[in-house]
């Protein structure tokens, strides 16, 4: 899986293009995961010019998967009018989805299982469905599927709990195993790997002005969309991008999960709904169609950890197994993506790399992965700035850095992960 | 009133009672032991401080990687301390009680009162080799020991004394362990445990997991103890910080009640297949504990002639990895008064079958890498009054596991016993009360064992992290007077 081979089949990104991110609850509201989905596909597929027929199959990332329909690649396509016979999975691996649909749809490319895929992800936090405790569930599900008597309703209440174990649950991002909220566990490693609150604002700031630069330069045009939200309204760019912002600002904001903390929300990244989509093809497909490929999947990687420890550590594993696979060394790669789920866990993820004693504990080698050069590291802003659609980001990161390569006619360019659970998510992207 | 003051001990509020009146009942502190089995980072939490020596980088990454927050005693052992808990992501700093600040302190004694307690002081003593340097000890303990909280750690790591060493450095090598004793009973007031760790030249890389051992709460009746580490046997399968066993098989004699089912049960936990042997009378009691654990039973008498060959048939062409020798019995009177019968039962399920199952297990059953771990006694080291039978075939096994553990060494397999101290058992609670009250008095830690306690210390010693003890008798005895 994932291994550089240069006899076999390659996937190759054609084009990708996504939604404006936005901060959830605002813009996008009204728009759920499968308008925004379709919205950025449609886009794409517009922009590059594929007729529908050529579409093979769907993979799709979510992490906020509607309960009614969780196959929402499959609701897209219908939803497009994209071929019946395409056919369209949907997966998730938490914030690593988007990527995980982009590698599920190069192998089966490099299989031969298909010459044309679409894949992506999307997520509308602002549709995130509200959950009925359990017990609710337990109590009145007999009475919904079977003949109630009038007794069963009495005896269904006499099951109900204390009333404030009925109250619905407002959906936070906590581990299902340590209990622990996604921002505790960032707070904990920037603890443990001493990493102060100046340098995850400055490491925030830069994402906001490489971000906006990159809008101001028009450098994304060619990957995002308008979309409409309803009654002739367009949204047209991202929402959630200061690039006006400065480190007085940031350094202003107060600590967001403990109060001696340093993680705030200028150095995280927001709640944020969007989607993302990415055209891969096998090589010789591409070309027969007249595509100049963007780039090429050269290998990736999954890992997990353990998320008691560090939760969010995983690309520091991940990256030196892709790069492996891959054949290549981080000082090789021209770019660095790294995901921005906090300024905190990216520098922590950098330091890991750059430690022989990490290399030798964790890794089993002997020297360091390596140092990341700051102007090779996230040079179009990241998930701070940008937002965190959660399934969309790992395809943004893709289309981002294969336009990247292409534009600037750069070689290499790898990509790093981390998501819940304590799973790391890396992959490398090479110049066809 | 049998065991009331055992009962008032765990007690909280009638400690607190006991001790607003200052009342002269000792209470002994309730030990912190784990539940459950091996932990990633057992040590999540807890600062230990470090003293600097050779093996500093190795400590410090044991500890790390246990969870440990690492206190060193000198800002000049930052850097090399630093390095290696990066590893771990997991900060080193300078202690309170470092030697600037205890020069500072004009009569050097008191330890200062707003330094923070610490679950473990490890001193590293590997290259004291003068009177001088000895000195060093004193200076890293003394100020610090006041400060360790209850169930900790006082670990001194040496180098073995020697015959061949010169006289003055096998003196310091030998004092270093007495003072650990001294130290044992100091610090069991408050249920802390202090044991040296002896790592023979070469044998440094087997350190860590022993390190790790003994400043979890796994080994909490272990204490005034000397553990050797050495390069004896050969290199077998790599540590593990949690399952340890995964994928062993492991058989237990005597397996259906106390030390035996506790053991098979912590086996289990570490992930070892357990074959629980014990006799057909108790073939409901080890059918239960198989049967909880997933494992098998084979029921047989350890002294049968056929029984050997019994449990290889059990244990079939994938062979065992770690034979805990466990049954065994009593059969007291004074030698004057034994009957022969009495000798040589105790003789015969006690060190005979343990010699004849062995045998036949290392004719090929036993593969490498594997375990022998032998069930001795403290009554086997210091002797007791009515145990000629019993003292001896215990005594017997300490020397069985010295030559058995050369002969094995070449194929990685090594050969060890534990000396269970007082133990709260079945076998114990018959002993008249008076006696039994004395026997947990007469410890360091002031109380009697958990047959749990015992378990852990094989399920230690059966780990791959064990493969540097080997030919050793580990007391899990809370310091015993008796013997020592």
């Amino acid at each position: 899986m994932g291994t550089s081979n240069s006899s076999k089949r390659r996937a190759v990104v054609v084009g990708g293009m996504r939604t404006p991110f936005v901060k959830a609850f605002t813009d996008f509201t009204r728009l759920d995961t499968f308008a925004l989905g379709a919205a950025a596909t449609r886009a794409l597929l517009a922009r590059l010019d594929l007729a529908y027929r050529e579409v093979e199959g769907v993979v799709w990332g979510g992490v906020i998967l509607p309960g009614g329909a969780p196959n929402v690649g499959r609701e897209i396509a219908l939803d497009l009018g994209l071929p019946p016979s395409a056919e369209a999975m949907t997966v998730t691996r938490a914030c690593a989805s988007g990527l995980q649909a982009v590698t599920l749809a190069a192998a089966a490319i490099e299989r031969g299982e298909a010459d044309v895929m679409i894949a992506g992800g999307s997520d509308s936090t602002s549709n995130a469905e509200v959950k009925l405790p359990q017990q609710i569930i337990h109590a009145f599900a007999p009475l919904a599927l079977g003949k109630p008597a009038v007794s069963d309703y009495v005896a269904a209440l006499g099951k109900l709990g204390p009333i404030g174990q009925l109250i619905p649950r407002q959906p936070k991002i906590a581990e299902r195993t340590t209990g622990e909220v996604m921002g505790e566990s960032a707070e904990r490693m920037a603890t443990r790997w001493e990493i102060t609150r100046q340098a995850q604002d400055e490491l925030a700031l830069r994402s906001h002005q490489r971000a906006a630069a990159a809008i101001a330069s028009g450098r994304f045009a060619s990957e995002v969309t308008k979309v409409e939200v309803g009654d002739g309204t367009w949204v047209h760019g991202d929402g959630l991008v200061r690039g006006d912002t400065s480190l007085e600002r940031l350094a202003k904001l107060r600590p967001a999960f403990s109060k001696e903390g340093t993680i705030t929300a200028g150095n995280a990244s927001p709640l944020t709904d969007g989607a993302a989509a990415v055209l891969l093809m096998s090589e010789d497909k591409a070309r027969a169609l007249g595509y100049r490929p963007l780039a090429a999947i050269r290998s990736w990687a999954y890992i997990g950890v353990d998320p008691a420890d560090q939760l969010l550590i995983g690309p520091a594993l991940a990256v030196p197994k892709a790069l492996d696979r891959a054949g290549v060394t981080l000082a090789d790669c021209d770019y660095v993506d790294l995901h921005e789920a906090f300024a905190a866990q990216v520098l922590c993820v950098t330091k890991a790399l750059a430690s022989a004693s990490f290399a030798r504990a964790r890794l089993g080698r002997e020297t360091a992965v390596g140092e990341i050069d700051p102007a090779k590291l996230n040079v179009r802003g990241g998930s701070i700035a940008l937002g965190h659609p959660f399934g969309a980001t790992g395809a943004r990161m893709v289309t981002t850095m294969a336009n990247e390569l292409a534009a600037s006619n750069k070689q290499l360019a790898v990509l790093g992960i981390c998501a819940a659970g304590g799973l790391g998510a890396a992959a490398v992207l090479e110049r066809v | 009133m049998n065991d009331l003051l055992l009962a008032l001990g765990t007690n909280r509020r009638a400690r607190s009672v006991v001790g607003a009146l200052k009342l002269p009942i000792p209470l002994p502190e309730p030990l912190a032991r784990a539940a459950g089995p091996w932990e990633a980072r057992p040590l999540e939490g807890e600062s230990v401080v470090v003293s600097g020596g050779p093996l500093l980088a190795a400590i410090t990454g044991a500890l790390a990687e246990a969870g440990a927050t690492v206190l060193v005693d000198d800002a000049a052992l930052l850097a090399t301390a630093r390095a290696a808990a990066e590893a771990y992501a997991r900060p080193v700093r300078v202690d309170a009680d470092s030697r600037g600040a205890s020069s500072a302190n004009a009569s050097g004694l008191a330890s200062s009162a707003n330094a923070s307690r610490v679950h473990a002081l490890v001193l590293d003593a590997t290259a004291f080799e003068t009177v001088e340097q000895l000195r060093a000890a004193y200076v890293f303990l003394s100020p610090r020991v006041g400060r360790l909280a209850r169930s900790g750690r006082v670990v001194v790591i040496a180098r073995a004394c020697a015959s061949t060493a010169s006289p003055a450095t096998n003196a310091v090598r030998t004092a270093l362990a007495g003072m650990v004793r001294a130290i044992a009973k100091e610090v069991g007031r408050k249920g802390a445990t202090a044991n040296t760790l002896i790592v023979a030249e070469g044998a440094e890389a087997r350190m860590p997991p022993v390190l790790r051992w003994l400043l979890d709460r796994r080994s909490a009746f272990v204490t005034a103890q000397p553990l050797t580490v050495t390069a004896r046997a050969a290199a077998a399968r790599s540590p593990a910080v949690v399952r340890p066993l995964d994928g062993q098989v492991a058989l237990v004699t005597g397996a259906a009640r106390g030390i035996g089912k506790a053991t098979a049960q912590a086996l289990a936990a570490e992930g070892a297949r357990v074959i629980c042997v014990d006799r057909a009378e108790d073939s409901a009691e080890t059918s239960q504990v198989a049967q909880a654990i997933g494992g098998s039973v084979v029921l047989a008498d350890v002294t049968a002639a056929d029984t050997p060959q019994r449990i290889i048939d059990a244990l079939g062409p994938r062979g065992v990895d770690i034979v805990v020798h466990n049954a065994g019995i009593t059969r007291d009177k004074t030698l004057g008064r034994m009957s022969p019968e009495a000798w040589d039962a105790v003789l015969g399920v006690n060190l005979a079958a343990v010699i004849r199952i062995t045998d036949a297990l290392l004719a090929g059953a036993l593969r490498d890498g594997g375990r022998v771990l032998c069930l001795s006694s403290v009554s086997g080291i210091a002797g007791n009054v009515g145990q000629a039978n019993y003292s001896a075939s215990k005594a017997a096994l300490i020397g069985y596991v010295d030559a058995l553990a050369a002969q094995v060494a070449p194929r990685g397999i090594t050969a060890n016993a534990i000396a269970p101290g007082f133990i709260e058992t079945r076998m114990t609670a018959a002993i008249p009360l008076m006696i039994r009250e004395a026997g947990r008095r007469l410890a360091a830690l002031g109380q009697g064992g958990q047959p749990e306690d015992v378990a852990q210390a094989l399920a230690f010693l059966a780990s791959p992290g064990a493969q540097g003890i080997t030919g050793a008798t580990l007391r899990v005895c809370g310091g015993a007077l008796i013997g020592a």
